[in-house]
This record gives structure tokens, C-alpha cells and sequence, in this order.
């Protein structure tokens, strides 16, 4: 049977998507569905090397919730979740912001442009988690670089103070002092977004910005008007990357793998993949809902 | 005709064309040249102190690791050390390739083949999805997505559980007679990998596809009239035009799976990954280990938790090397490449 252009072309398409498909089913279907139907039972081993499942109904969820505890600090589940949250919330705009004024930084012209891109594109390299958690996590040194930054602190507290008596509201001060002390995680976790948003910022075309230049418009404006509009589906990509990338490095995430492996309570780490799950999905549909709706669209 | 009292710009013009005088000349000429100093001092403060930020923890290393051992931790020795020694490099040299010399060379080789792997799989289903228009493509994409989305750890369970007993529609039971355990085997990492649900996989799947979909279609055409099929196309003309798109994703998959720790540790925990090894050599419970290693054979005597730092951050030296080689090799045309790669597309 001879096939048409068009048919052979449509078969061959499909056969290079197999692999993903095959995966697709093996690697992440089934075992949702599987991670579904065990938070839903007692799972034990079977004699004969398989899997016995007792189905108990909701027990598991209700249990996550009421009896179980998080492995290392003891805390409840749904306090973690809330943590979680909270630690989202406060981060990803952080960083989507930062990341953008970092490559708006960039994308100017000044002398040794090329050495300062070699620096703030490191954390591309040095942002994996291992490097983060054996630097970051040092045990002595932070007794010798507190008393180093000693002096840096006190004038941060100066700041704070000068805030504070300003009359700004004490959370927002708070929130401000607490995301400069924490600069360099922020840093570290924005290595991909600079650079999305620089690529971004590169392919704007440069008529729009003479057009405005002809016409009056400063700086400030420039960049409500042109460069956050024409950046803005980057932005949206940036967003979610950011939330993906915080949800994979969640302190939850652990307790999975406590709870399953190291505890051998299949049903109960299943629960909490589920939840797990649902809790991610809303976050981000919610998050990209809001952007659909501001998003500049080139059509 | 045009009139200028409707135009929405008449507040900006009129001011202008009335002050130009030579007086006001002068000022704006003045005002203008303030402004330009003093908008390049702030982008110089700004700069100069990201940049700062982002190197301090790394220089704040330096005097740590070069420091001779019996010294680090006193209180009059912050950034010159004392006694210049490479010290804490040979004791964690040897935690690290004591058990197996080439475990660094072993972890390259499988980030390498790791992220060939997975940019031949995302590149063939990324050009599939972007070009082919096969039945059901959309919903592919979406599921790409959704993919993207969700963290690998919401399914780990029941991957766990199916590489412990793997079987995929009864073959394995037919050669073996069982189901076989793959835990603990690196067949598993490549598995993943082959079936496009290796680290981040959907990320590369995505950009590949955001790729493609932005190169012009004729090339495709004039492939087709001289001839080319659709595998001719593929190979000789979309992949050589797509080396952005592929350098890019390489890149990145390379050093993703060099850092990972995540996969590694559950798939293949007894594996030679320099990853793993980092975070099991250094836990704080090892504290001892090393404390007794490094009297035992380096004559180390005052031993406290600086030198403990000291020693760890020296290995973590050791295992950025050859990602520090890589970036300051391609550094140069990461923003080009990437700008190319079409994820802004």
C-alpha cells in the first residue's frame, strides 16, 4: 500500500513523538494513576514479590493531616503546606522581578559589559542545589561571616530603623530588610530568567523605541509603554519556570520520599503526592490565568 | 489635514518648540549632561554591587581553602591567609577519589551521554510537534505542558515501584519469567532519559518546539522539491540550522545532570555520581570520619569545624572545575545561542 506525501509525513511525525508517548504513559500516567489508587489503600508486599493494596477509603488523607508529622522538624503537614505557600508568594515575584531589572541592566551599553555578564550569568552554573547547600550550609563559616558582616548588619538595622520611623508599615519593612539579607539566594535561583529576559529584551524590535524617542517619551515611560508590554509573554515563561523550579526544591517534596521509602508508608506518601499535585496545579493555573489576561498578545 | 490641537502629543511638543531659546538651550544642554553622570554612577553602584553579591560567597572560599589548615578559624585571619597551602585540596581529593580515581571522569561521561541522550529524544519529538501536523498534536502539546508543570516528585512513588519490579506488557515475563529490578541500575536514569522524562525533559521538548516552529517553512519546501524525505529533511536540513537550539539544550541538560542529585539518588544511589558523593561525604554525621582521616594521614592536628568547611569547600572546588571550564569556554555566545533558541519566540 502506497501512502501519500502527506500520510508518510503524518506517520513519521508520529513515530518521532513515540518515545515521548511511550514515556509519556509509562513514566508519568500511570504512575499518577497508580499514586491515585494507592493513596487510597494500605499497600504491603505480597508474598510472591508483587504488591497486596486494602482499600481503606480516605484514611490516608485524613491521617496526613491529623497524625503524621513532617520527619524533621516535627511540624504538622498542612503547616508545611502553608509555609510553602507563603515561601512562593514572596519569592517568585522577587525573583521575576529581579531577574528582569538584572537584564534590563545588561542589555544597556556600558564599558566591561561583556565581564559583568560573565558574572551575573555564573549562577547558571553555581545555582544547582549541591553547590548551594554545601556553601551555603556551612557550619563554622557562618560563625566567622556573621562576625565579619557584624558591621553590615548594624548599618542594615540603621536602614531599617530609618524605615521604620518614616513610617512605612513594620511589614513592609520587615519584608524589604528580610529580602536584601537574603540577596544572594535570590541571585543564585534567577541565573536562567536573566538570561531568558535578556534574549527577550534582544528581540524587541529597535524602530519601536526610536518611534518613542521621536515622540517625547522618557525613559519611564518607554518602559511601561514598550519594553514591559513586548517582554511581557517572557515574563509569563519566566513566572513559571520560577514557581516549577520552587516546587521542585520544596521541603515537601522530602517528606515524600521519607514517607515512602525510609518509613514504608506507601499510601500515606501517596496522599501527600496528591495533594501535592493539586496544590501545584492551582498555583500555577491560578498564576497563569492572571497573566492571560495582561499579557501582550502580537498578533 | 493633520491637526495638531486633536493630536494626543500636543502637550508634548508645544513646551518644547516655545523654549528654544538659547538661554534655555544652555540649561537643557546642562540639565541633560547631570542627568547623564548622574544616571552612569547609578548604573555603575547597581552593577558594581550585584556583581559583589553574586562573587562574595566565592571569594569569601578562597582565603578559607588556601589557608594553611591549623589556621583557618582564628579570628585575625579573614582574607590573606597566613600560611598559603593547598592542604584542605589534598584531603579532599582523597575523600572524594579514594574509593574510585576516576569517579569524576565516570560522572562527566554520564551527564554527557545523559543530555545527548535526552537532546536526540526532545529534538525529534520538539520538530514532530512544531511541523508535522499529525493527529492529536495539540493535545501532545498540552500534555507537554502539563508535564513541564508538575514536579517529578508527585510520581516518584509508583516510578519507584515500577523500576523495582519493571515490566512492560508482559516481555519482560516472557524472557525472564519475571519482572526484573532495575533499582539501582543506571539502565534506569537512561530509560527515563530515552522516554523523554529524564530531568526536565519537557523544558527541552518545549524549546526545541518553540524552535522549530519559528523557522521559516520554505526550507522544509525546498527540501521537499529536491527531493529530501521526511528523515533527509530532518537530519540535513532542520538539525544543522537548529545548532542554537541544540547547543542550548546540551548545555544545559549537561550541567543540570552533572548537579542533579535527585534522580541519581534514587535510581542509582550506589552509582558513581560526583553529586551524590558531595552531599554523603560532607553531612555533618561524617564529622568525625573526617576529622580522624585527616589526623591519621595528612597530620592534621588542630581539626574544628572551620577546617571541616575548609575541607568541604575545597571539594566543592574540585566538583565546579569542570563546569567552571565549560562555562567560560561557551559563555560567550550563551546569549546569542539562547536569544536564537527561540524560547522567547
Amino acid at each position: 500500500m502506497a501512502l501519500t506525501h502527506k500520510q508518510s509525513r503524518r506517520l513519521n511525525g508520529f513515530i518521532f513523538v513515540l518515545p515521548w508517548l511511550i514515556g509519556f504513559f509509562l513514566f508519568f500516567l500511570i504512575p499518577i494513576v497508580n499514586t491515585f489508587i494507592f493513596s487510597f489503600n494500605i499497600v504491603g508486599v505480597a508474598d510472591q514479590g508483587g504488591r497486596t493494596l486494602e482499600f481503606i477509603g480516605v484514611k490516608n488523607y485524613v491521617d496526613l493531616f491529623r497524625v503524621e508529622l513532617a520527619s524533621d522538624n516535627q511540624t504538622q503537614i498542612y503547616r508545611m503546606f502553608y509555609e510553602e505557600f507563603t515561601r512562593i508568594v514572596v519569592n517568585t515575584p522577587l525573583i521575576v522581578i529581579f531577574s528582569l531589572f538584572a537584564a534590563i541592566l545588561l542589555n544597556m551599553q556600558f564599558k566591561g559589559r561583556d565581564v559583568v555578564r560573565v558574572i551575573f550569568f555564573l549562577p547558571i552554573v553555581l545555582g544547582l542545589d549541591v553547590v548551594l547547600n554545601l556553601m551555603l550550609m556551612s557550619t563554622g563559616a557562618t560563625y566567622m561571616d556573621a562576625q565579619a558582616q557584624s558591621g553590615a548588619f548594624l548599618q542594615a538595622d540603621l536602614v531599617e530603623r530609618v524605615l521604620l520611623s518614616s513610617g512605612l508599615p513594620t511589614g513592609f519593612v520587615g519584608f524589604l530588610s528580610d529580602s536584601v539579607g537574603r540577596v544572594f539566594e535570590l541571585v543564585a535561583k534567577s541565573g536562567v530568567q536573566i538570561l531568558t529576559y535578556l534574549a527577550g529584551l534582544q528581540s524587541i524590535d529597535k524602530s519601536l523605541y526610536e518611534v518613542a524617542d521621536i515622540e517625547g517619551a522618557n525613559r519611564y515611560e518607554t518602559f511601561w509603554k514598550i519594553t514591559l508590554p513586548m517582554v511581557s509573554p517572557v515574563m509569563m515563561f519566566v513566572t513559571i519556570y520560577t514557581l516549577v523550579d520552587m516546587f521542585l526544591a520544596s521541603s515537601l517534596t522530602n517528606e515524600i520520599y521519607t514517607f515512602t521509602i525510609l518509613e514504608n508508608k506507601i499510601g500515606i506518601g501517596s496522599a501527600l503526592s496528591v495533594v501535592y499535585l493539586v496544590f501545584v496545579l492551582l498555583i500555577v493555573g491560578i498564576v497563569s490565568l492572571l497573566f492571560s489576561r495582561v499579557v501582550y498578545k502580537n498578533v | 489635514m493633520f491637526d495638531l490641537d486633536s493630536s494626543p502629543y500636543k502637550y508634548n511638543i508645544r513646551p518644547k518648540t516655545e523654549s528654544l531659546s538659547y538661554k534655555n538651550l544652555r540649561l537643557y544642554i546642562l540639565q541633560q549632561r547631570v542627568f547623564s553622570i548622574v544616571s552612569k554612577i547609578v548604573l555603575f553602584v547597581l552593577v558594581f554591587g550585584l556583581s559583589f553579591v553574586i562573587l562574595y560567597p566565592f571569594l569569601k572560599l578562597l582565603p578559607l581553602v588556601f589557608n594553611n589548615l591549623e589556621d583557618v578559624g582564628t579570628p585575625d585571619v579573614i582574607w590573606i591567609p597566613r600560611r598559603f597551602s593547598v592542604q584542605s585540596f589534598r584531603v579532599a581529593a582523597h575523600l572524594l577519589f579514594n574509593a574510585d580515581n576516576l569517579v569524576m571522569v565516570k560522572s562527566l561521561l554520564y551527564a554527557l551521554s545523559i543530555a545527548a541522550i535526552q537532546t536526540a529524544v526532545s529534538a525529534m519529538a520538539g520538530y514532530s510537534l512544531a511541523r508535522v501536523d499529525f493527529k492529536g498534536r495539540q493535545l501532545v502539546f498540552a500534555l507537554v505542558i502539563l508535564t513541564f508543570v508538575i514536579p517529578p516528585q508527585a510520581t516518584l512513588i509508583s516510578q519507584y515501584l515500577r523500576f523495582k519490579d519493571f515490566d512492560v506488557f508482559g516481555i519482560m515475563k516472557l524472557i525472564y519469567g519475571r519482572s526484573v529490578d532495575l533499582i539501582n541500575k543506571p539502565i534506569s536514569l537512561y530509560l527515563l532519559a530515552a522516554f523523554g522524562f529524564g530531568l526536565k525533559q519537557s523544558l527541552f521538548v518545549f524549546i526545541f518546539r518553540q524552535f522549530f516552529y519559528g523557522m521559516p517553512t520554505e526550507l522544509e519546501e525546498a527540501a521537499l522539491i529536491d527531493g529530501c524525505g521526511f528523515y533527509g529533511t530532518f537530519f540535513r536540513v532542520m538539525l544543522p540550522n537548529a545548532v542554537p537550539a541544540i547547543m542550548t539544550v546540551l548545555i544545559f541538560a549537561f550541567v543540570w545532570n552533572y548537579g542533579d542529585n535527585y534522580y541519581v539518588n534514587y535510581f542509582h544511589p550506589d552509582g558513581p555520581y560526583l553529586s551524590i558523593m558531595l552531599d554523603r561525604t560532607f553531612q555533618e554525621t561524617q564529622f568525625d570520619f573526617v576529622k580522624s582521616l585527616s589526623w591519621n594521614r595528612f597530620d592534621i592536628l588542630t581539626f574544628n569545624t572551620f577546617t571541616f568547611d575548609a575541607i568541604k569547600q575545597a571539594a566543592l572546588i574540585i566538583y565546579l572545575i569542570p563546569l567552571l571550564i565549560l562555562y567560560f569556554v561557551v559563555q560567550r555566545r550563551f546569549v546569542e545561542t539562547f536569544e536564537r533558541s527561540g524560547i522567547v519566540g
